[in-house]
């Protein structure tokens, strides 16, 4: 029984580590435990659907490799060092979020590995490196894209903010937010603060409910944002709901019901409900519902869909897949169409300039109703 | 052979396993790649980690669970240090840095010092009330504390950066830097607890009425464990953000010290050696399990890979070692060279480390 169990675990190991000759490896940094699995999960399951429609570049397969990184910040690093130095990757595709994504961009920049990130919005996360990049807009830009559509298109004069103070996405945001509504115009007649986990929201948003404001912005993650709404629904809350990103989830409507009716939220410019799509989108649109059937993309799976695509024609274009070479491709790049837009790098700004989209609940619907061009 | 011979013999003996180390350190940065580097340097930080816990939880009998947020102080100490003028100033992006922090600026080595002994200043206040409490509660008030730490550090937007954290720290930890701190933190401890203090300790920790009759001033001595144990986590806490060159307050979270905990409790509470071994198990295990989760073919099967699968099996093998060895791997036990070599005409001597005599 030993010595069958030894040779288990023998073959198991060598076929682990088995090695191809001409390969392309992207190395994925994914998110699919702990606190950011749901969106990480749809990013790697974008990534897998490009990597089957473009399987290959320059007569080789491209395969990817995927690590987990548990939304840990440590095993971020470590993730892409192992990716690097041990499955010998071209490049690299980032975690979830920011803060995982500056870790393993540290280590991707020390290696002279390009790194392309997702949906890490954070502006510092690119600032000063010549080998991390991005496919999504970022923060600032998104900020002054809510305030524009709040204060704007629907002539919101008074905004309430209530932010997560333990992520740096929200504080971002907010801040954003609400120094553009200022600029406009508008007041932000409360400014209040939560933290990560927390669970009851009912002392600050009757504060908010006695201020009274036109609108609510709530850079929250999903599963905080759902509650805030639900608990707003509860008290009366008369404003609407805004959130970011962060808030897109498929499953909105199932999980919060009547609570998210009229909820707005700005997000990358895709979604299943888009009623004009790029090419690009369509074609991914389809080809995500015959690969998943019966499960809902987003603007995650959207920029984990994109992201590889970059990094494909950035090696087409290179004509090799070195690292060096797809880094200046890279930051060469113009107009690539992609489904979140067209996107350009330069060597100034490794943040790609895109629209933003929002999307409304409506009717127990989730819909895509305004493109903001920045 | 008498006490004193034995005591020289292994003294010369441990120049063995020092010079192999120092062999290791010389040849391993050219020959190993960055990823197994970046484990070897993990594991260092981890053992002193779990030193300086083991040093207040096993040894001083303490249940402390606030260690991250003395890494987090440690952590951020360093960075604040050794961080340039103008990386200050193009991080602190939502509210301007505190002016006087902007131009500080010190070596790496005292920004490592500094970090430590501003951990173990905090460490030494938080005792003064806290230590009075004991068992459970003592565990609930540091972890209260460690939360503490974390959520001012994110509100201290001019001081901290705040939730947006800080990146760019020179990656200061190489092999000699992470491995130069850990001998230097093990064999203070291992002369701490082999000489009268420890002794005083584990007094104190098994009985504390008892310690108290016999004179010993158990509040000094519990608030003086407490204290260097912090040191111990906040020069951790530097290493690892040295290591990683980016911080920010999530990395502290009560996890982190979940994972210490477990270096502590698998390797053995009150055991210098078992806190070492812990480290090693736990720091390799994570990431040689990373096999499991990648996809397999065998013949014509061919198995997807799952992600998470890793953290499946690193449980079952922590249930498995709590439930054969309840006590640990080296239980209160130290690593002796008597082992290898059995003293002639001493038969049963005590060894340094008494242990609990479970």
């Amino acid at each position: 029984m030993k010595k069958f169990l030894l040779a288990v675990c023998v073959v198991l190991l060598a076929a682990g580590v088995s090695f191809g000759a001409d390969v392309i490896r992207i190395g994925v940094v994914a998110t699919v435990t702990g606190q950011n699995a749901f969106g990480g999960q749809l990013e790697l399951e974008g990534m897998q659907l490009a990597n089957k429609i473009y399987p290959e570049a320059l007569g080789k397969k491209i395969e990817l490799v995927v690590v987990d990184n548990k939304s840990d910040k440590v095993e971020s690093a470590t993730a892409a060092s192992r990716l690097i130095e041990n499955d010998k990757v071209a490049a690299l595709i980032g975690p979830y979020g920011s803060g995982p994504t500056m870790a393993a961009g540290e280590v991707a920049e020390v290696a002279g590995i390009p790194l392309m990130g997702t949906a890490c919005t954070n502006p510092l996360v690119t600032e000063g490196k010549k080998y991390i990049f991005r496919a999504c807009f970022i923060d600032p830009f998104q900020g002054e894209a809510a305030a524009n559509y709040a204060y704007k298109n629907l002539g919101y004069k008074k905004a309430a903010v209530l932010t997560d103070v333990a992520s740096d996405y929200a504080v971002g945001l907010a801040s954003f937010f609400k120094a553009n509504f200022a600029k406009l115009g508008g007041a932000i007649v409360a400014d209040l603060k939560y933290q990560s986990g927390d669970t009851d929201f009912t002392s600050q948003l009757t504060e908010i409910i006695g201020k009274e404001p036109d609108v609510l912005f709530i850079p929250a993650y999903f599963a905080e944002g759902a509650i805030i709404m639900k608990q707003g629904f509860e008290l009366g809350a008369k404003f609407r709901f805004m959130g970011g990103d962060a808030m897109d989830n498929p499953e909105i409507v199932t999980l919060g019901g009547e609570a998210v009716e009229g909820f707005l939220h700005t997000t990358f410019a895709y979604d299943p409900t888009m009623p004009e799509m790029n090419a690009e989108a369509k074609a991914f649109t389809e080809a995500w519902k015959q690969e998943y059937p019966g499960k809902e993309s987003n603007a995650n799976a959207a920029m984990g869909y994109d992201s590889y695509v970059l990094l494909y024609q950035a090696i087409l274009s290179a004509g090799k897949a070195e690292p060096q070479a797809i880094r200046d491709a890279l930051e060469n790049m113009k107009n690539v169409a992609t489904v979140t837009g067209l996107t350009s790098f330069s060597a100034e700004s490794h943040d790609p300039v895109k629209d933003a989209g929002i999307v409304e609940i409506k009717d127990g619907k989730k819909s895509y109703i305004y493109t903001i061009n920045p | 052979m008498n006490g004193t011979g034995t005591r020289a013999r292994s003294g010369l003996l441990n120049l063995l396993p020092l010079a192999a180390l120092v062999c290791f350190l010389w040849w391993a940065p050219a020959n190993l790649d960055g990823y197994k580097l970046r484990v070897i340097n993990l594991i260092a930080i981890n053992a002193i980690l779990g030193l300086s816990l083991n040093l207040i939880y096993g040894m001083a009998g303490m249940f402390s669970l606030g260690h991250a947020g003395f890494m987090a102080i440690g952590a951020y100490v360093s960075a604040l240090l050794i961080l340039t003028p103008e990386q200050k100033v193009t991080m602190w992006i939502l509210e301007p840095i505190a002016p006087w922090l902007l131009n500080l600026h010190t070596p790496f080595i005292v920004s490592l010092v500094l970090a430590g002994l501003a951990a173990a200043f905090v460490g030494w206040l938080i005792a003064l009330p806290v230590l009075r409490l004991g068992g459970d509660y003592l565990g609930i008030a540091t972890l209260g504390f460690a939360e503490i730490i974390r959520i001012l550090i994110v509100n201290l937007t001019p001081l901290t950066n705040g939730s947006l954290g800080l990146k760019g720290i020179p990656a200061h930890t190489d092999l000699w830097m992470s491995y130069g701190c850990f001998l230097v933190i093990l064999v203070f401890v291992a002369r701490l607890m082999g000489g009268n203090f420890g002794n005083v300790l584990r007094a104190v920790r098994d009985d504390e009425v008892a310690a108290r009759t016999m004179g010993i001033d158990t509040f000094r001595v519990r608030t003086l464990a407490f204290t260097l144990g912090c040191f111990g986590a906040g020069i951790g806490g530097a290493l690892m953000g040295n290591l990683i060159t980016t911080i920010d307050p999530k990395m502290f979270m009560i996890t982190q010290t979940y994972n210490l905990l477990m270096i502590v409790v698998v390797g053995g509470l009150g055991s210098i050696t078992g806190s070492v071994i812990g480290s090693v198990l736990v720091t390799t295990m994570l990431e040689w399990l990373r096999f499991v989760e990648n996809p397999i073919t065998l013949g014509s099967l061919h198995i997807p890979g799952i992600p998470g699968m890793r953290m499946v099996l690193f449980s079952v093998l922590l249930i498995a070692i709590i439930i054969f060895r309840r006590e640990g791997i080296m239980g209160t036990r130290e690593f002796s060279w008597n082992w290898f070599f059995p003293p002639k005409n001493a038969p049963r001597a005590l060894p340094d480390e008494g242990g609990r005599g479970r």
